[in-house]
């Protein structure tokens, strides 16, 4: 009885994995394709019904896009913006994080609230009316507007990450570091860096990606001359909807992000100080 | 020592401040926009006009219950998907690592890709109707894309959010004891009983956050709305942004109106949202 009960629900299992396998494909893997093989259409031979698959393949799009249109450019924009952005944030977040981190303090728990505001407010609010702002200011920079609008929407992300890492120090280390008579920056390196540096990687890199893939600010502040690669895309998805080069710029916008994300998951889960001091 | 006790605070200030600051002047700026001040054309004075002219357009309402709508249905649908698979998977087993990353995925895929891969998908040419057609269920392709009644901006925003949403559960349904649900199995509770009483009331938090979370992104989606949804009505944030940029006096204002009315939706329509899921948890726990 408790034999066949078993084999049922191995069977059951078995069952629901290739469901959420054939969602998986239809849900995920079927549009990517669709996506690469819309970006390889060849220019001269457009794939229309009732072709099912694309007549004539060819990189030409890729060049195409690559010569002619503002993608080199939107691209240049979103990588040094995004620079700027992670390297800023950082810097900002790093002694609120310590505070976090690794102090006890009135008030600590409501100041932690208080950072995670920028993730409940609707995107297009804060994008126009903070243009709004810019405006009167008089702050017409558009690259300084995002890179403003950037820093404090991804302050929250910077600052939760960091917090974990800054908390996983381990205070017997500092002890031993101090009470050998290290200097400041010797307890530093020795105490804080090594378990640090994961964290701080993985945090610079999602506010990277965050950055680039950031979509009102940079539309509403940049429009209608700083392009980002996310406004690129949306410029193709609007009134002229031209799908393959909108196919093109998703692929450049997804892959190198994806990429990016695995390495900082990676890091994110080395960052256990256990590993990194061989102690458990 | 006062120095001592003053330093965490200080070390609060480059972190917390640009947020404090910068939320204040943006939602104080929709604000006083919205009463008539700082003004881009004219003189600043309190006036409840825009709100007035705002309030009293049919079209506004529209807009306003079909982005309510659309958040409800995407947060309740998100949550509702992402609910038993967590519960699947609470226990790992051979192959339950590669369903987490896969549910996972659509978390790394922006927003306007998602919509594109969409509607490339179920476009005149897209891969739907050319199965439909070589299946024999249909003669010749369907129109569905920007169908009226937004179903394609709800399947869009609970293939993005019921990652988040299996994120946000998975943590609380894993952190329930074995000994508890042993417990309960040792007092006679069957698994809809467990479920009832202990499983839910326990992730009865997660739940909530991950309805408000969801809720607060689809009141206030533009891009999935732009791309994929009905072209005969819009969503407040679209909405906002056509006010603002199309109406040239008063456009600030009246958009500012709007966005008001958007944060209290997101506000009032997500803590409601979270209150009944409250309430449906412990009438059922009874």
């Amino acid at each position: 009885m408790t034999t066949l009960s078993r084999s049922t629900l191995f069977w059951q299992r078995q069952l629901l994995i290739l469901l959420a396998l054939a969602v998986f494909f239809v849900a995920l893997v079927l549009p990517f394709c669709m996506a690469v093989l819309w970006s390889l259409v060849d220019p001269s031979t457009p794939w229309a019904y009732p072709a099912v698959l694309p007549p004539v393949l060819s990189l030409r799009r890729w060049v195409e896009i690559w010569t002619t249109s503002a993608l080199p450019q939107a691209m240049y924009n979103s990588y040094t913006l995004a620079a700027c952005v992670s390297i800023l944030t950082l810097l900002l977040a790093m002694p609120t994080a310590y505070a976090f981190g690794r102090m006890e303090f009135p008030g600590k728990a409501v100041a932690q609230m208080l950072t995670l505001v920028p993730l409940i407010l609707p995107g297009f609010v804060s994008a126009i009316f903070f243009s709004a702002l810019l405006i009167e200011l008089g702050l017409y920079s558009r690259f300084l507007g995002i890179l403003i609008g950037h820093t404090v929407g991804l302050l929250p992300y910077a600052i939760r990450l960091l917090s974990v890492s800054f908390s996983m120090v381990r205070q017997d280390l500092i002890d031993a570091a101090r009470d050998l008579g290290a200097s400041r920056m010797v307890v530093f390196r020795t105490a804080y860096l090594p378990v640090l540096k994961p964290g701080l990687l993985a945090a610079l890199i999602i506010v990277f990606i965050l950055s680039i893939e950031e979509f009102a600010i940079s539309y509403i502040v940049g429009a209608p001359d700083f392009t980002t690669v996310p406004t690129i895309l949306y410029s193709y998805l609007g009134y002229n909807f031209i799908r393959p080069n909108a196919a093109a710029v998703s692929l450049i916008l997804v892959v190198p992000n994806v990429l990016l994300m695995l390495i900082a998951e990676r890091l994110l889960k080395s960052a256990d100080p256990a590993v990194m001091t061989g102690k458990g | 020592m006062k120095r001592q006790r003053l330093t965490p605070y200080l070390l609060l200030l480059p972190g917390l401040f640009p947020i404090v600051a910068f939320m204040s002047l943006v939602v104080g700026m929709a604000v006083s926009q919205s009463i008539g001040y700082f003004n881009f054309a004219g003189d600043d004075r309190f006036s409840l006009e825009f709100w007035e002219g705002m309030l009293s357009q049919n079209q506004f309402w529209r807009v306003f219950w079909y982005s309510a709508r659309i958040a409800i249905l995407s947060s309740l649908i998100s949550v509702m998907l992402a609910y038993p698979v967590a519960l699947w998977l609470r226990r790992p087993f051979p192959g339950s690592d590669l369903i987490s990353a896969m549910i996972k995925a659509p978390l790394l895929v922006h927003g306007l890709v998602a919509a594109f891969l969409f509607v490339n998908f179920i476009s005149f040419q897209g891969f739907l109707n050319v199965a439909l057609v070589k299946l024999g269920l249909i003669d010749r392709p369907i129109r569905m894309q920007n169908d009226s009644y937004a179903i394609g901006v709800v399947i869009l925003q609970v293939w993005k959010n019921m990652p988040l949403a299996f994120l946000v559960i998975t943590g609380s349904v894993r952190a329930i004891g074995d000994d508890i649900l042993d417990a309960a199995r040792d007092l006679g509770a069957g698994s809809l009983a467990r479920l009832r009483r202990v499983i839910l009331p326990l992730t009865l938090r997660a739940l909530q956050a991950a309805l408000i979370l969801i809720f607060i992104g689809a009141a206030g989606d533009w891009s999935f709305q732009v791309v994929a949804g009905p072209t005969n009505i819009q969503s407040m944030a679209q909405f906002m942004h056509r006010v603002q940029s199309d109406n040239a006096a008063h456009g600030w204002n009246e958009a500012a109106v709007v966005a008001v009315m958007l944060m209290a939706l997101s506000l009032f329509g997500s803590l409601t949202l979270a209150g009944l899921m409250q309430l449906i948890v412990r009438r059922m726990g009874r």
